[in-house]
């Protein structure tokens, strides 16, 4: 009798769970159904369809109309420098307001710290016509620039955090044998931080990847646009084909979701130690 | 040691970058529109300055009311829908500890890898009228009419459902990282007690889960401030100014209004109130805790 009941309950788990892992996942399904279908077939009254010939030409379209590839090597190649650059910034920070002795080093950190309160759209005025008087607009600089900076604070409030973990002596030791203060930070230091950069890696990349609306706003040719404007590019283009619509969507989203799944374990654990630190 | 951890000179070579950048890309942005709050440039050609005026015309602007109000509409649905969800499928989740967690985990967070681009052009369609997802599935059940689900009294809830939709799976890993880190020796207690699961969840789970459900909570609140991405594409405002927020309106005055100097003296308001939200929401949470740790 006890036994039957625990299992009901436990069904009872299986299904709400199920149901949520449906309404978080079955749009994207219907989106891959329908990237794979000829626009005509899509005014069925059918939530799914089977299409009669498979559409892979609406992939080809995408991929080569939407410029996928020129977009995403500039979305990897941006995300990336702004990575190195946040990981590089917040240890060199984090080490001068933690470890050193100066009157300034709290002042300096909550001033740097103050950063995240700040909304980022409402530096997207001033800096516009900032990058506009300097001539960046439409260089990766005014890409780089914001990316680094709003993400900064976040770097730095986790890398403080976890270099109090590192104990002293190992310093101590380290100047005993003549070692300069440069040395110390990203010899001695830098190696033993890596879960956090790991954690500051995945935030910076998660803040990021999908971000648009500082680009749409600094970058007007195509140069240096990022992976979401396929998107928002192609959808004027194709107006009218739905399907090769849904085809360039999927096809943006892929890389963040393969990566995703590929390194679920450690994003997850990334997210978890981010945003309980945090 | 000390001589060599007090010399200014590289102190300053540490710091310098980060302080750079935050000037660069934080301070200086918020001076200059400070400087352009006070002018009635257009973003183009001559500009004049008008002292406070905008302010005026903003403390008495309709639209910025209702972006603020939309704002907290969203806060409210997050902190009722979403985040009790969210408590509810973590502490499941962890009754698993076994193979479908992982796996539902991964799922639910899916969505919140996506670029908002694509997410907003898919919700475009799903709540599309003619062929649209959401009206398919209603057929299902009967409902044959067309419904357009960004109609002025709709829109808003449209707006919210895409965003619960989007940011679930992030505030369910909060949770569910915040309810791991429970003991277990609670659970066995309560257990041996007899008490029931639900007893269990309300009694030990949520009271533990406190600290972090003020984090989340917070952050729901500075999120539905600052909300703009998903709007710009969805709505951008409309239908009128249904789903208008604070950081679409001040890009549309500046931009497609020319009201540049209009569209800075919204900009400092916004980062006004977002830091005083902030601090006030910390202050209130912050007071909470000492008070519980007399009792």
């Amino acid at each position: 009798m006890e036994k039957k009941k625990i299992s009901a309950g436990k069904v009872a788990l299986w299904i709400l769970l199920i149901c949520v892992a449906v309404i978080q996942i079955f749009p994207l399904v219907w989106l891959l159904d329908f990237s794979l279908a000829s626009s005509t077939e899509m005014f069925t009254s059918g939530l799914l369809i089977i299409p009669e010939k498979i559409q892979w030409g609406n992939y080809v379209k995408a991929f080569v109309d939407g410029n996928f590839l020129h977009y995403l090597s500039n979305s990897v190649l941006i995300n990336g420098l702004a990575v190195i650059m946040v990981i590089l910034v917040s240890i060199m920070a984090a080490f001068a307001c933690r470890r050193m002795q100066w009157k300034l080093s709290g002042l300096v950190k909550t001033l740097l710290l103050m950063g995240m309160m700040i909304p980022i759209h409402a530096t997207l005025l001033p800096n516009y016509k900032i990058y506009s008087m300097l001539g960046l607009t439409d260089t990766i600089w005014a890409l780089l620039i914001p990316y680094i900076a709003f993400s900064l604070p976040q770097g730095l409030f986790l890398m403080t955090s976890f270099m109090e973990s590192v104990p002293v002596e190992l310093e101590e030791a380290a100047v005993m044998d003549g070692c300069g203060i440069y040395r110390i930070v990203f010899q001695i230091i830098t190696p033993l931080l890596k879960s956090s950069i790991a954690t500051v890696s995945i935030m910076t990349f998660l803040n990021n990847w999908n971000e648009f609306m500082m680009a749409s706003t600094y970058l007007s040719s195509p140069k240096w646009k990022t992976l979401p404007f396929s998107v928002l590019e192609f959808t004027g283009q194709y107006s009218s084909n739905y399907a090769v619509q849904f085809a360039v969507m999927a096809l943006t989203a892929a890389p963040a979701v393969i990566v995703y799944i590929a390194l679920n374990k450690y994003i997850t654990k990334g997210v978890a130690m981010g945003a309980v630190k945090g | 040691m000390k001589k060599l951890y007090s010399n200014k000179l590289v102190i300053t070579s540490l710091v310098l970058p980060g302080i750079l950048l935050f000037v660069f890309a934080i301070l200086a942005p918020i001076c200059l529109s400070v400087y352009y709050s006070f002018t009635d440039y257009s973003g183009m050609g001559a500009l004049n300055f008008i002292g406070i005026e905008n302010y005026k015309t903003l403390m008495k602007d309709e639209t910025f009311f209702i972006a603020l109000r939309n704002s907290l509409f969203l806060a409210i649905g997050f902190i009722c829908i979403q985040h009790p969800l969210a408590i509810i499928v973590a502490a499941v989740l962890d009754k698993l500890s076994g193979k479908g967690e992982g796996f539902f985990r991964c799922v639910y967070f899916i969505p919140n890898v996506i670029s908002v681009a694509v997410i907003a052009y898919l919700w475009k369609f799903i709540y599309n009228p003619d062929f649209g997802l959401l009206n398919n599935i209603l057929k299902v059940f009967g409902v044959t009419e067309k419904i357009n689900w960004f109609s002025t009294d709709r829109a808003i809830w449209s707006v919210l459902i895409v965003l619960i939709w989007h940011g679930f799976g992030w505030g369910m890993l909060i949770y569910y990282s915040g309810i791991k880190n429970i003991d277990p020796v609670l659970y066995e207690a309560a257990a041996i007690d007899g008490a029931t699961q639900i007893q269990t969840f309300i009694r030990i789970t949520l009271p533990l889960m406190k600290p972090v459900i003020q984090v989340n909570v917070t952050m729901a609140v500075i999120s539905a401030l600052k909300q703009m991405e998903t709007v710009y594409l969805l709505t951008n405002g409309g239908p009128g100014n249904a789903t208008q927020f604070t950081a679409t309106y001040l890009y549309q005055q500046a931009f497609k209004a020319f009201k540049y100097g209009y569209g800075n003296a919204i900009s400092v308001i916004f980062i006004i109130i977002c830091l005083i939200a902030t601090v006030v929401l910390n202050k209130i949470f912050e007071e909470r805790r000492p008070k519980k740790e007399v009792r």
